[in-house]
C-alpha cells in the first residue's frame, strides 16, 4: 500500500528490523543451551548428526512458513490459543495452549536448571579453584534441585524486571555469547588433537580433581560401554530421521518469539517475518556443521561421542559409577581446555554463559501471557492476572513457580524415575504445534473471507494455499515425531522401556505427566465453564461470531 | 440489574460496526458503548484500466478486476479491513502524487461518507427496540466526525459529557488522549487531561458508581503496554519490548475518583482487565483488520460490577 493513502493514525509504526528478529529467534534455537544439550544426549543413534541437522532443517522451514503466514492472517493476536479457538472453536485450543505454554514449562525448569549448573556454575567454579564444589554441583539430586531453584529465582527476577529490560539484556547477551563462542570454535579449528589431549587431562585435573593421565582412555572406555555411537555423517536416511525426534529439542523453536511481531501490512511484512526465523534456522544449522567439523578435527568425533555417553549413562542412572570426568562435558569448557592461561578460560567461560543469560528469562514470559490471557478469558479467577504496586504478576508467577519446585523435585530427585521424561517438555509443545498446523491447513477454507483479505491471499502453490502446503508439510513432520515418541515404531518393535526416546507409552512417568497436564487444563476449561454458566456467562457464546447479518 | 456492551477502536470496519449494532441481541446486553477510533487508517486507490477493469493493491498484492461481480467483492474485502475503497484514475493517480494534500480531502471525504451510513445502519437496526448506543470518537478521528453522530438520533455523541445511563448509572466519555508519535487529532499534554477530567468527574453526583469511558488507559495498569518504538517510528528490538502509554492524569483520575467501571480502548494489543483500587478497568482490545469484534460484556448492579468478561465476536 503506498504510503500516500495511509494516514497519520495511532499504531501505523514502521516494519521492525530482520536482523532484531534474527537475534530473538537465533537465541531462541539456542546452539550452546538447547543444541550442546541435545546433542550430547543424541550418543546411542545410527544417523550422521550433519545429515540429520540438515534434514531437519529442511521440515522446520515449513513451520517457518505456517507460523509467518498466521502471523500474517491473524497479528498480535495471542499466537496459538487464538489461531486454534478461532478456527476450531471451543476447547480444544484452550487445552492444547495452556499445556503446552504453562504446565509444560513446568518440566523445562528442571531442565534449564541443569543446563544452569552444566554452561555456567560448574565450569566456573572448576576455573576459580573450587574442584570440590564443582563436582558437587554436577551430581544428582540435591545440585540439580539447588540449580533449578536458582533458575528460578533468575526467572522471577527477568518477570520482575520486565520486557523491556530483559530485551535488552537478551541483545547483548547476543554479541557477548557470539564472541564467546567464535573463540570456541577458532580454538576447536586451530587446536590438535594432541594440544586437546594434554589440555584435557592437565585442566581436568586442576577443575575437578581427575586424574591427570589416563583420562581421555578411562572416558573412552566408559563412553564405549555406554553404547556411544552416533556418527558424524552417513547412515541410511531412516537411522537419520529416527534422531529427528531427538534433535528437534534443539531446533523446534524458531518460532518461539515471533508472536509478538508487530502488524503485517503487507507481503514485504510476512517476508521480514519469514526471514528473521529463516535466517535463524540457516545459521544455526550452519554454525552446528561447522561445530562438528571443529569438534571432529581436535577434540575427536568418536571422543566427543564416548565422553557424552560416559556422562548420559551414569546422569540417567544406568550405572553407578561415577564416570571419569564427573561433569557434563561440555563442548565449551573442553575448547577452553586448549589455552591453559587460565583467565583466558574463565573469559571465554564467562562469555559462553551469557547463552544461558539471555535465554533463560524466556522461561515463564511466554506463560505469563497465557495464564493473562486465561485470566481476561474469564477460566481463571480474576486475581491471577493482578499486578502488584511494582507491576509484578505475583499471583501469576506463583502459579508458575510452585509447581515448577515440585517438578524440579521430582526431577531432580528422580522420583519414580522421573528424570526419564525430559523429552516429554518438547512432546507437549509440538502437540500444541500440531494443533496450530490443522488449524493453518483448513484456515483458507474454515475463515474465508479472513484468509481471502489477509497479505498471504495470493500466495499459493499449484492453486492450493501456501499455508495449507506448509501445515500439510510441517504437520506431517510433528505427526512423525509424535508416533516416534510415543510408539517408537522402528527400532524398539517390542515396546521395550524406556524407548529411544525415554517417552514411549511404556513410560508411564511421561504417560501419567501428559495425562495430568491435559486432564488438568480440560478440567479448567470445562470447571470454570461451567461456572460462568452458573454466573450467567455462557461461554460459548462469549466466543462465537456475531453475526454480520 | 444491567448489562453493558462495550467495544472500541473499530477503525473503520463494515463488519466490526454491524457486529457491534447485533451484540445488544446477541448478548442480551441493555446498554451499547462505543469507545473511540471509530475511523480507519487508509484509503485503497481503484485505479480504472479501461472497461469494467481495475487494477488494486491490497497489502502489497496487486488484484486486477474484469466485471461487476469482482469490483463488489474487492470493495467488499477492503472495507472488511476498515480501508475505503476510492476509485480513481492513472491520471488522478499522478495528480495525487503530485499534491498530497488533496488525499486528506479525499481521505475527510471517504471516512464522512462512511460514518454517516453507519448512523443510517444503527437507526435501522436499533429501530424499535429503544436501544442506544454511546459513543465519543477517539483520538485517530477526526472533528468532523462529530458532526455527524449529533445528527443521529440512535447514536449519542458522549463526548466530554456526563450522561445519565438508563440504569441510572452516570457516565463521563472523552476520546482525547495524551501525546502519541502520530500527533493525531485528539490529543493534548497530561495537565490538560486532568483539566479535562476534572471538568467532568466535578459534576458527579455518584462519583463511585460512576463509569468512565475514556478511550485511552490509564499508566502502568497493563492494558496500556504497546511496542516501544525508536525516533523513526519502528518498533524496536523486533517488538519484544513493551512499555506503558497510558495517560498519567486518568490514572489519578482513576484513583481519586474511584469509579465503579473504566472503560478504554487505544491500545489494540492491550486486551485485559485489571483493577485500580475499587475500580474495574478494561481494555477489550481490537482486532478489527481481521473482522473480528472484540468487546466486554459487563453486568452492573446498582453499587458493584456484578460480572464481567471479554468477548471474541
Amino acid at each position: 500500500m503506498s504510503d500516500l493513502f495511509v494516514r497519520k493514525a495511532t499504531g501505523m509504526v514502521r516494519s521492525w528490523s530482520v536482523f532484531d528478529a534474527f537475534i530473538y529467534a537465533f537465541f531462541s534455537i539456542n546452539f550452546v543451551t538447547l543444541g550442546f544439550y541435545a546433542f550430547s544426549q543424541m550418543y546411542y543413534f545410527g544417523g550422521g548428526m550433519i545429515n540429520a541437522l540438515i534434514i531437519s532443517a529442511i521440515f522446520l522451514v515449513f513451520e517457518i512458513i505456517v507460523y509467518s503466514s498466521l502471523i500474517a492472517v491473524m497479528p498480535r493476536s495471542g499466537g496459538d490459543y487464538v489461531w486454534q479457538t478461532r478456527v476450531f472453536g471451543g476447547g480444544l485450543g484452550f487445552i492444547l495452549s495452556i499445556t503446552g505454554w504453562w504446565f509444560t514449562l513446568w518440566l523445562w525448569t528442571p531442565v534449564y536448571g541443569d543446563m544452569l549448573r552444566q554452561v555456567v556454575i560448574v565450569p566456573l567454579l572448576g576455573a576459580f579453584g573450587m574442584s570440590g564444589q564443582a563436582v558437587w554441583f554436577a551430581g544428582t539430586g540435591t545440585p540439580l534441585f539447588v540449580s533449578s531453584i536458582l533458575a528460578l529465582v533468575f526467572v522471577s527476577v527477568v518477570i520482575m524486571l520486565g520486557m523491556k529490560t530483559y530485551a535488552r539484556i537478551q541483545k547483548f547477551s547476543f554479541y557477548a555469547g557470539v564472541v564467546g563462542l567464535a573463540i570456541v570454535i577458532i580454538l576447536l579449528l586451530t587446536g590438535t588433537p594432541e594440544a586437546f589431549k594434554a589440555g584435557f587431562e592437565a585442566n581436568s585435573a586442576a577443575y575437578f580433581g581427575t586424574q591427570s593421565s589416563g583420562l581421555v582412555d578411562a572416558t573412552a572406555e566408559a563412553g564405549i560401554a555406554a553404547g556411544a555411537a552416533t556418527p558424524l555423517t552417513g547412515g541410511s536416511l531412516g537411522l537419520v530421521m529416527v534422531t529427528l525426534p531427538w534433535l528437534v529439542f534443539f531446533n523446534l523453536w524458531p518460532n518461539w518469539g515471533a508472536t509478538l511481531y508487530g502488524e503485517v501490512r503487507g507481503a514485504t511484512d510476512y517476508k521480514r517475518n519469514f526471514a528473521g526465523m529463516a535466517w535463524a534456522l540457516g545459521a544455526v544449522t550452519v554454525l552446528g556443521i561447522v561445530f562438528f567439523l571443529a569438534v571432529s578435527k581436535t577434540i575427536g568425533w568418536d571422543f566427543y561421542q564416548q565422553a557424552n555417553g560416559a556422562w548420559w549413562n551414569y546422569y540417567w542412572g544406568y550405572t553407578t559409577e561415577v564416570p571419569p570426568l564427573p561433569v557434563w562435558p561440555n563442548p565449551a569448557m573442553l575448547a577452553a581446555f586448549l589455552t591453559n592461561n587460565r583467565l583466558v578460560q574463565i573469559v571465554i567461560l564467562v562469555l559462553m554463559s551469557f547463552w544461558w543469560f539471555g535465554w533463560a528469562g524466556t522461561l515463564f514470559l511466554s506463560s505469563t501471557r497465557v495464564v493473562f490471557a486465561a485470566a481476561f478469558d474469564r477460566y481463571l479467577p480474576e486475581k491471577v492476572a493482578e499486578l502488584n504496586k511494582n507491576g509484578t504478576p505475583v499471583n501469576a508467577m506463583l502459579l508458575m513457580v510452585i509447581p515448577a519446585v515440585v517438578v524440579s523435585y521430582m526431577y531432580a530427585y528422580n522420583v519414580g524415575g522421573f528424570i526419564s521424561v525430559t523429552l516429554a517438555a518438547t512432546q507437549a509443545i509440538a502437540i500444541m504445534y500440531f494443533g496450530t498446523s490443522i488449524a493453518a491447513i483448513v484456515l483458507p477454507y474454515k475463515k474465508k473471507d479472513l484468509y481471502e483479505a489477509s497479505p498471504i491471499a495470493k500466495m499459493k502453490v499449484a492453486g492450493i494455499p501456501l499455508i495449507t502446503v506448509a501445515g500439510l508439510i510441517f504437520g506431517g513432520f510433528l505427526l512423525f515425531l509424535l508416533v516416534e515418541w510415543f510408539f517408537d515404531p522402528w527400532l524398539n518393535t517390542g515396546g521395550e522401556a524406556p524407548g529411544l526416546y525415554g517417552i514411549s507409552l511404556m513410560n508411564t512417568n511421561s504417560v501419567v505427566f501428559l495425562l495430568a497436564t491435559y486432564g488438568l487444563a480440560a478440567a479448567l476449561y470445562y470447571g470454570f465453564k461451567s461456572k460462568r454458566k452458573s454466573e450467567g456467562i455462557d461461554m460459548d457464546k462469549v466466543q462465537a461470531e456475531i453475526p454480520v447479518e | 440489574m444491567t448489562t453493558i456492551f462495550f467495544a472500541t477502536d473499530v477503525h473503520g470496519s463494515d463488519i466490526c460496526w454491524t457486529k457491534f449494532l447485533n451484540a445488544g441481541k446477541f448478548y442480551g446486553a441493555d446498554q451499547l458503548i462505543l469507545g473511540g477510533d471509530m475511523t480507519g487508517k487508509a484509503v485503497v486507490p481503484f485505479i480504472h484500466q479501461g472497461g469494467q477493469n481495475y487494477r488494486v493493491t491490497l497489502l502489497e498484492q496487486v488484484f486486477d478486476i474484469t466485471n461487476e461481480d469482482e469490483l463488489a467483492d474487492m470493495r467488499k474485502k477492503v472495507r472488511s479491513r476498515g480501508y475505503y475503497p476510492y476509485l480513481t484514475n492513472p491520471d488522478e493517480i499522478q495528480e495525487l502524487e503530485k499534491d498530497p494534500a488533496k488525499v486528506s480531502k479525499i481521505f475527510l471525504q471517504e471516512v464522512l461518507k462512511v460514518v454517516q451510513q453507519w448512523m443510517e445502519l444503527a437507526e435501522k437496526k436499533l429501530a424499535g427496540t429503544g436501544m442506544k448506543v454511546y459513543c465519543c470518537p477517539g483520538n485517530d478521528d477526526m472533528d468532523e466526525v462529530d458532526d455527524i453522530i449529533r445528527e443521529s438520533r440512535t447514536v449519542v455523541l458522549a463526548e466530554g459529557e456526563v450522561t445519565l445511563l438508563a440504569s441510572g448509572h452516570e457516565m463521563i466519555a472523552s476520546g482525547w488522549s495524551n501525546r502519541t508519535p502520530w500527533n493525531t487529532h485528539r490529543e493534548e499534554d497530561e495537565d490538560q487531561l486532568a483539566v479535562r477530567y476534572e471538568a467532568m468527574t466535578s459534576r458527579l453526583k455518584s462519583p463511585q458508581t460512576a463509569i468512565f469511558n475514556i478511550h485511552v488507559p490509564p499508566y502502568k495498569s497493563g492494558l496500556d503496554e504497546a511496542p516501544e518504538l525508536d525516533k523513526d517510528l519502528r518498533p524496536v528490538l523486533a517488538g519484544n519490548s513493551m512499555i506503558p502509554v497510558g495517560s498519567t492524569a486518568l490514572r489519578k483520575s482513576i484513583e481519586k475518583v474511584q469509579p465503579l467501571l473504566s472503560l478504554h480502548g487505544h491500545i489494540h494489543e492491550g486486551r485485559g482487565s485489571t483493577r485500580i483500587g475499587k475500580t474495574l478497568v478494561i481494555n477489550p482490545g481490537s482486532m478489527y483488520e481481521q473482522g473480528t469484534l472484540l468487546g466486554a460484556i459487563i453486568k452492573l448492579g446498582k453499587n458493584k460490577v456484578e460480572n464481567y468478561v471479554l468477548t471474541t465476536g
